[in-house]
Order: C-alpha cells, then sequence, then structure tokens
C-alpha cells in the first residue's frame, strides 16, 4: 500500500504531480523560514555569549581552575564616534595565566591586540585622536572566537602587574569561561522566547496550511477509492504517505533556502551588531528534530485531517459544525494584563527580577491573543450575523460564527507579529521621547569626565591641553558642592568666570561668583540653554578651591577630531578610569544600538512575518471556495450577482483580520504602557507614522493577498462546477 | 418580437456545443405563461444544456431565447443575471443550499439580495414553512434536514420572489420516490397558484407526468416540435 500511495503521489499524472510540488515548495518556504528563525535566534545567544570572556569571575570566586596563575584584569567601556570600545587591560602574573579566545598569548606590556574592525579604525583615523590611548604596540589580530560580531571593537592592552594592582576595579582571575552571557541568561531566554514565539508561530501555521493544501480534492480521490472498495485504513496509509513524500521533499528544499539565506540574514543587525555567518548554525539534534518531524507531523495531520471529514463510498460529508469555543479562552490575556499592571509601583529591584516580572506578563499576553482569537471572532461574527441585512454579510458572519477557529487561524501569525511590533515601537518611541528630545545638540558635543576619586595628577596641566584642543569651546572645572543633597541643591558647583565661557548650558546671576551646577552641566531630564540661571553657592573662590574635583567638563564644536582628541588627552591624563570621558550620547550608545536592534527586530518580524501570514490566509481562502464552490455556483446561476460572492469572501478574511488587528495593537500598546509604567515610570507616548506605515502596509498587504484569490472565486464556480458537481 | 404574455419562455433553434463537443443541434422550446414544460431525454441529450440556455445561464452560439417578449441570449451578463435574480427560480438536484445559512435565511436569500430588509423577509418566508410541511425546521441548516427536506427548503426559495419562471434541474433526481413525489406536488400545486411557468428537467416519466406537455431532447435536437399559444 505504502509503494501504491508512493506512484499514486509521484506517477500518477500532471495534477498529482503539480499538488506535489505545490505543497513542497510551501513546506520549503516554510521550513527555510523555520531554519532561519532558529539559527538567528542561537546566533543571538551564541553573540552574547561572547561578551563572556570579557567579564571573568575573580579568582577565588571559582575553584575550577586553581593550579592555573592568575592574571590582572580590567574590562572597560571606551568610545569612538559613538561606537563602544570593549577595553580589557591585562597583566600575566606567571606563565600559566589564562588567556583569551582569539589571541595566541596575552600581551606583554606596551603591547596590544586588536580587532579587524579597530585596526581598521586605527589606520584611518589620526593617532591623536585614538591609537594614543593604547599605549605601545600592536603585536596581532584577535579572533572571531573573541568576538561577539565581526564589527566589534574590541582591544586587548599589555599593561604590567604593578600598574594593574593599583586600579581599584582591576580583578585577579585564573579562568576565563569563553561561554556564558553578559546580560543573565533568564533574561535572554524570555526575550528570545518572545520573539521566536513571534516569528516561530506563523510560520508553524503555514507549514501547517500548505499541508492540507489541495485537502477536498484529495478526499474526493479518497472517496471514489472507497467505492471501489480501499478500506479506510488503506486510505489512511496512502494520504500519510502522499503527505510525507511532499513535505519530507520541501524540507530538503527548505534546508537549501536557509543555506542560500544565511549569509544575507547575517548581515542584518537586529542585535545592533552584524553575525558571523558560522554563528547562524543549528544544532545537529534540532536537525535530526528538523528532518523527521516536519515529515512525520505532516503524515499526522494529514491523518488528522481525514478523521475531520467522514470518507464514504458516495462522496465526502464534513463533520458537524465544531463546538464553539468559551470565554474562558480570555483568561491568558487578562491574566498577562493584570500580569503587567500588578508591577506598576512595585518595580522589582534586580535586573533578574525585572525581568522575571514583566516577560511571562508579555509571554502571557502573547498566548492570551492566540487563545481569545477564535473566542473573539466568533462573539464579533454573531454580533455581525445578528445585526446584518445584507446576505453576504450573514454569509460571511454566519460561516466565521461556525469556525472561528479555522477562520482565526490564518490570521493568528500577522495578530502576533502586530502585538510584537506594537509593544517594541510603542516602548521604543516612548524612551526615545524621554530621553532624546531636551538638549539633545548638548548632549552630543559635551564631553565629561567624572571622578570617583579626587584626582591624583595635577588637572590643570591637563585642563590647559584640552583647551589648546582645536574644536574645543570650554574646559570647566566641576567640584563636588558640600551641600549636595540637600533639597533643591545640585551636586556639583563652578567658578562663575569658567562657567562664563560655558555659556551655553547656563549663566550666573550678575554679581555670583560661585554657582551650583549639574556635575555635567547638563543635568538629568533637564533643558541646558544659554537661558538657564545657575543657583549661587554661599562659597567663597578659596573655598572652591579645596574641593575636591568632581568632573571635567569639555564643550565641544561637536566633531569627531575635537571630542576624541580631548577624550584621548582626558583618558592618557587618567589612564586608570573606570568610567572613559563621555558625551551622554556615548554612554547611551550602546542602549541606542540596542534599541535600534529591537527597531530592527520588530521589522523583521513583521516583514518576515505578514508574507508567510499572507500565503496562509491565501491558502486558507482558496481551501474555504474549493470546499463550497458548488453552493456558490448554484447561486450564481440563480442570479446572485458575482460582486455578492466576492464579497462573502472578503469579509470572511478581511472582518477577523481587521477586528483581530485592532485587538492585537490595543493589546500590544497597552502592554507597552503598562511595561513603561512600572518600569520606567515614563507616560506612555503614540507611535510615529512610520509605526502606522509599516502596520497599515502590513494590512494592505494581507487585502491584496485575499483579493488575489478572487478571480479563483469566478473561475471554479462557472456553470460547468454546478453541472458536473 | 416573441411572446407578449408574462412567464413566456421561447428557444428557437439552439445551437451549442462544449469544445469540440457539441450539446445543442437546433433545439427549439417553448412555454406559455403558466404552463408546466416537462424536458426528457438520456443523460447527455442536451437538456440540461438547454434549461440553462432558456435561463440566461449560457449563451448559444446561434439560435434566439425570448422571454416575455425580450431576447435573452443577446443580453450583457449583468442584465441577464437581473433577470434569473428577479424573474426566475432554479431548484437543482442537490447541494443549492447554502451551508452557513439556517433554512429560514436560505429561503430569505433571494429577499435580502433584492434589498428587503431582514425582519420583513423573515416574516414573508414564514408562511413557505408551513405551507411545505416544513414548521419547526426554520433554524435548522442545510446538514440538519434529509435531502427531502432541502429540496422543500430549495423550492421554497425558488418561488419565494413569486417567479415568473421556475426552471427545475432534476429536482427530485436525489430523492427517494416518496419524497420526490412530495416535492412535485408542492412545486406544482405553488405554480399553479401563483400562475408561474414551470420547464421542468427529469428523465422520469413519472415526474415528467406532473408536467402539462413534454418535450423529448436526443442528440441536442428537440424532438417533439415546440408550441405555445402566444408565439408570433
Amino acid at each position: 500500500m505504502i509503494r501504491f500511495g508512493l506512484r499514486l503521489a509521484v506517477a500518477s499524472g500532471r495534477e498529482a504531480l503539480t499538488r506535489l510540488l505545490t505543497i513542497a515548495v510551501a513546506v520549503a518556504l516554510g521550513v527555510g523560514l523555520l531554519l532561519a528563525t532558529v539559527a538567528a535566534v542561537n546566533a543571538v545567544s551564541v553573540q552574547y555569549g561572547r561578551f563572556g570572556w570579557m567579564n571573568p569571575r575573580p579568582a577565588g570566586a571559582s575553584a575550577t581552575n586553581p593550579a592555573t596563575d592568575p592574571a590582572w584584569w580590567l574590562h572597560r567601556g571606551d568610545y569612538f564616534g559613538g561606537q563602544t570600545i570593549e577595553r580589557i587591560d591585562v597583566a600575566a602574573i606567571g606563565p600559566g595565566s589564562p588567556v583569551p579566545p582569539g589571541i595566541p598569548r596575552l600581551p606583554g606590556p606596551g603591547e596590544f591586540y586588536a580587532s579587524p574592525a579597530l585596526q581598521a579604525l586605527l589606520a584611518s583615523t589620526p593617532a591623536p585622536q585614538l591609537a594614543h590611548r593604547f599605549a605601545g604596540h600592536e603585536v596581532g589580530t584577535i579572533g572571531p572566537a573573541a568576538l561577539p560580531s565581526p564589527d566589534s571593537l574590541v582591544v586587548i592592552v599589555g599593561r604590567t602587574p604593578d600598574e594593574l594592582a593599583r586600579v581599584p576595579d582591576a580583578r585577579r582571575v585564573t579562568d576565563l569561561a569563553t561561554t556564558g552571557s553578559a546580560i543573565p541568561v533568564a533574561a535572554l531566554d524570555l526575550v528570545l522566547s518572545v520573539v521566536a514565539g513571534g516569528l516561530l508561530f506563523p510560520v508553524l501555521i503555514f507549514i501547517g496550511t500548505a499541508t492540507r493544501l489541495t485537502a477536498a480534492r484529495r478526499e474526493q480521490r479518497f472517496a471514489a477509492m472507497r467505492l471501489i472498495g480501499a478500506t479506510p485504513r488503506q486510505i489512511s496509509v496512502i494520504a500519510a504517505v502522499e503527505s510525507t513524500v511532499a513535505a519530507g521533499a520541501g524540507t530538503a528544499l527548505g534546508f537549501g533556502l536557509f543555506l542560500l539565506l544565511r549569509p544575507g540574514l547575517a548581515t542584518i543587525p537586529f542585535t545592533g551588531l552584524r553575525f558571523h555567518p558560522s554563528d547562524l548554525s543549528l544544532h545537529p539534534l534540532l536537525v535530526v528534530l528538523i528532518v523527521l518531524g516536519v515529515p512525520a507531523g505532516a503524515a499526522v495531520a494529514s491523518r488528522t485531517a481525514l478523521r475531520r471529514v467522514h470518507l464514504t463510498p458516495l462522496g465526502v460529508v464534513r463533520a458537524v459544525t465544531p463546538r464553539p469555543p468559551r470565554a474562558y479562552r480570555l483568561l491568558p490575556l487578562l491574566l498577562g494584563v493584570g500580569e503587567l499592571a500588578y508591577f506598576i509601583g512595585r518595580r522589582p529591584e534586580t535586573s533578574n527580577g525585572q525581568v522575571a516580572a514583566f516577560l511571562p506578563g508579555f509571554l502571557l499576553m502573547m498566548v492570551g491573543l492566540i487563545a481569545a482569537g477564535p473566542w473573539l471572532t466568533m462573539v464579533g461574527a454573531r454580533l455581525l450575523a445578528r445585526h446584518s441585512h445584507r446576505p453576504d454579510t450573514l454569509i460571511a458572519a454566519r460561516r466565521l460564527a461556525d469556525n472561528p477557529r479555522t477562520a482565526f487561524r490564518a490570521i493568528s501569525g500577522v495578530v502576533l507579529a502586530l502585538f510584537v511590533t506594537s509593544v517594541a515601537i510603542g516602548v521604543i518611541t516612548t524612551i526615545v521621547a524621554n530621553r532624546g528630545s531636551q538638549g539633545s545638540a548638548a548632549r552630543a558635543t559635551t564631553l565629561s569626565k567624572q571622578f570617583t576619586t579626587e584626582p591624583t595628577a595635577g588637572y590643570e596641566a591637563v585642563v590647559a591641553e584640552v583647551r589648546s584642543t582645536p574644536g574645543v569651546r570650554s574646559v570647566t572645572i566641576v567640584r563636588r558642592n558640600p551641600a549636595a543633597g540637600a533639597a533643591g541643591s545640585l551636586p556639583g558647583v563652578a567658578v562663575c568666570a569658567d562657567l562664563a565661557r560655558a555659556f551655553e548650558y547656563g549663566r550666573c546671576t550678575d554679581g555670583v561668583a560661585v554657582a551650583q551646577v549639574w556635575s555635567d552641566l547638563i543635568g538629568f531630564r533637564a533643558s541646558p540653554g544659554p537661558t538657564r540661571l545657575w543657583p549661587a553657592a554661599p562659597l567663597s573662590l578659596d573655598e572652591v578651591q579645596r574641593l575636591p574635583v568632581q568632573s571635567i567638563v569639555v564643550g565641544t564644536d561637536g566633531s569627531t577630531p575635537a571630542i576624541e582628541r580631548a577624550r584621548t588627552v582626558l583618558e592618557l591624563a587618567y589612564p586608570d578610569y573606570r568610567i572613559a570621558p563621555a558625551t551622554e550620547d556615548d554612554f547611551n550608545s550602546a542602549f541606542r544600538s540596542q534599541l535600534a536592534g529591537f527597531q530592527q527586530l520588530a521589522n523583521v518580524l513583521i516583514v518576515a512575518s505578514l508574507p508567510i501570514a499572507g500565503c496562509s490566509l491565501a491558502l486558507s481562502v482558496a481551501g474555504g471556495l474549493s470546499e463550497r464552490k458548488r453552493p456558490f455556483s448554484l447561486l450564481r446561476l440563480s442570479g446572485v450577482p458575482l460582486r455578492v460572492l466576492r464579497r462573502v469572501v472578503a469579509l470572511e478574511s478581511a472582518v477577523p483580520l481587521l477586528a483581530v488587528s485592532v485587538v492585537a495593537i490595543g493589546a500590544g500598546l497597552v502592554a507597552a504602557q503598562l511595561f513603561l509604567r512600572a518600569q520606567m515610570d515614563y507616560t506612555f507616548r503614540p507611535p510615529g507614522l512610520a509605526y502606522y506605515a509599516i502596520v497599515g502596509a502590513g494590512l494592505l498587504a494581507s487585502l491584496g493577498v485575499i483579493a488575489a484569490t478572487l478571480p479563483l472565486l469566478e473561475r471554479i464556480t462557472g456553470p460547468e462546477t454546478a453541472r458536473n458537481g | 418580437m416573441s411572446s407578449n404574455g408574462r412567464g413566456t419562455v421561447e428557444a428557437r433553434d439552439l445551437v451549442l456545443s462544449f469544445g469540440a463537443t457539441p450539446a445543442l443541434r437546433g433545439a427549439s422550446l417553448a412555454a406559455a405563461a403558466g404552463e408546466i414544460v416537462a424536458v426528457m431525454g438520456p443523460s447527455g441529450s442536451g437538456k440540461s444544456t438547454l434549461l440553462h440556455c432558456l435561463a440566461g445561464i449560457l449563451v448559444p452560439t446561434s439560435g434566439e431565447v425570448w422571454f416575455d417578449g425580450r431576447r435573452v441570449d443577446t443580453m450583457p451578463e449583468a442584465r441577464r443575471s437581473g433577470l434569473r435574480r428577479d424573474h426566475f427560480g432554479f431548484v437543482f438536484q442537490f447541494g443549492q443550499l447554502v451551508p452557513e445559512l439556517t433554512a429560514e435565511e436560505n429561503v430569505a436569500l433571494p429577499l435580502l439580495l433584492a434589498g428587503v430588509r431582514r425582519p420583513a423577509a423573515l416574516t414573508r418566508v414564514r408562511g413557505w414553512f408551513s405551507r411545505l410541511g416544513l414548521d419547526g425546521l426554520e433554524q435548522r441548516r442545510s446538514g440538519e434536514l434529509s435531502g427531502g427536506q432541502a429540496q422543500r427548503v430549495a423550492l421554497a426559495r425558488a418561488l419565494v420572489t413569486k417567479p415568473q419562471v421556475v426552471f427545475a434541474d432534476e429536482p427530485t433526481g436525489s430523492l427517494d420516490s416518496l419524497a420526490g413525489e412530495q416535492v412535485m406536488d408542492l412545486l406544482v400545486a405553488a405554480a399553479r397558484e401563483q400562475g408561474t411557468t414551470v420547464i421542468l428537467v427529469t428523465h422520469e416519466p413519472r415526474v415528467a407526468a406532473y408536467a402539462d406537455r413534454e418535450v423529448i431532447v436526443r442528440d441536442g435536437r428537440s424532438t417533439v416540435p415546440a408550441t405555445v399559444a402566444t408565439s408570433s
């Protein structure tokens, strides 16, 4: 029977072959996208893991390698042109000191290794702007094993043990974990779960829909076989063989498609950084699972589909109307909303705690949307049916109300994509609005060197050197305000004579000698500008000179040479800095790039899932048409205009699509609002035009897919259908 | 110009082929207003094709189709659809009910298509249920009706707009003899009462016996010449 099934699948004429190829191509698309999604999720994990060796545990905290010589280790963030440079200062204490991945040995004092991207930057940048920071000479290239991305700027600088022993933040390490994560593993897992859920769901729906392609035609064929004596079990075997052959061919094609897509996928920086193509890898177990699972799943799906209909020798009898979904399906969605709302005013202190608090809420809402979708579709359809006076609306509404699960399944991918996109864009828009709108120019042009301890070197010479740098407009010394912490006081004080040169941040009242200022002259959520009045500080000039220096603030023209030259001077003067001299935009660069990454991810999600969901929708519409071609063709013969039938088909797809999309977008924006209130105390800002454009384009594309199936209606409901049944 | 009575239909020398296969080779038929005409013939003889041409569903390659003095075969598709919707009713062998709708909504469908508000349409169709012995079945879906019941619902749908002509293509073909007789009794009674012309395609002499007159179609030709009182 298996051999007979194989022969039927591949060698029983053009129609059978076309059916086989159609399913195989659809499964190939689905498997290709599934593999790309899983590999991308894996690549994100590998990328984050490559930050792990930069932050080893201090010696003593780990007993894994007690016999190894320790090394001094200092990891800091430096900046150039708005990009973060990972800088690791190391000093070997013995011959067995641990060596980071990607380099053959630890650099000695006066030597450094640089990543390829940093090498390129060093070669194209004048030394006083960058290379002088890494005293010594380059001895080699850091290999990909140590680099999160081909674009990563990483430098490993050799120092003497004595030098690093004096730096408070340097640590002795014996074990460099080559795998691990710079962010909490739970957080990573949960973030990736949300993303993977958003991407995988439409793909799985698509594969499922593809394997049910041409089901109606197949069922008719099987009914004919029953007529000539085939047993239900034999039919089951034939159906399983047909589906398995098609899905097997599709799976093989899908792997080919993935390999074709992989180099291009690696260049999409959806974490803010490009990937190494080799990081887009698949676990062998997963490969086995997909190779076996997709065809096996197709066989099971085909068997299940056959169980839903009763194949008799005289034809196909559809199962009775399925049981309607119940209202309890709303519970997960409501629980998700409740969970996020609960944490307003109760934000956990730790990052792990925050992740554990918020991400399950998002996941619950995603699950909730999928669970509630059929119920919402049914309720909406029943309302529509009750109040409709037009036959097209009535037929569409009744069909939706009869089987809301099928109707919703076709659009569930779009719904999840819209939810995740709405959350991401809602959060990003609000954060950008809250962080980036005020004094943005000063935040990009003002370099601030903060001191955690009193600088040992004489800062006057440093200030003079910085002042002489082309493009530097002002240099202001800010000292600790003895009254800091009192109500209404600012953390620093500065001499008004210096502030007169830094007029773009604010000015002193006439006659005042010393004023209270922010340590970076900008302030948190403040608006720097020439009209801002600094409050007076009741201190004499002599008293000010005796106060510890809190920061040196450098106002520049915003040009990269001015900022980077001044930064290099400050870093060389204070080489053991804990926090590199930086503009506020530098501090935010990693965050900005992460935001850009999330934005990218949201775009990838919507761009990838909408066409997939659109294809599922098209298959579903075509399937629905095929099922009803006889009553539709008879209605046409009776004079029902084609436009009425077109409206029926369009309404059956468009109504749930638009209605549940509104719910998904609303749920996404509500989730964003709850998260912003609870985590950041921000007021939600509505997304900009770009968001509406993307969503509108996605929905229009989906409606276009529906419209594209309408010519099929005219073709399959002609008079010959009524004649031939 | 052909006939002028309300409900008269006439086909003259119709020729139509499906690809290389000729279906009609000069078939003619005429029915006077209120007349019940049975079109008989073996399978593949062209009787259903003749009915489809008379109803304006198919357009013959040559020949003429007239309805109440209007030339049907030269009308554009939209006008032919309008004619079918507003003046004709149809009963087919099976599968004609919209499965998503209840029985009463199926019957009301032509009224809804004509723009009648739903409550008014449902009120108008209720009388048909008791008349056709379908009381209590108003809320059933097509899958919950027996073949005979479904066919009676289809009959009610064909007659609810008081059409001038009902075209019935093997209306009892999927029914047992008792259910078939019930359907034919109801169809003939309602047609007589409303003065509706009925063109009935069947291959069963017992069904054809309900008609006033029989026309035999064989190999695409009507072998009994049509006669109609109002024909020009």
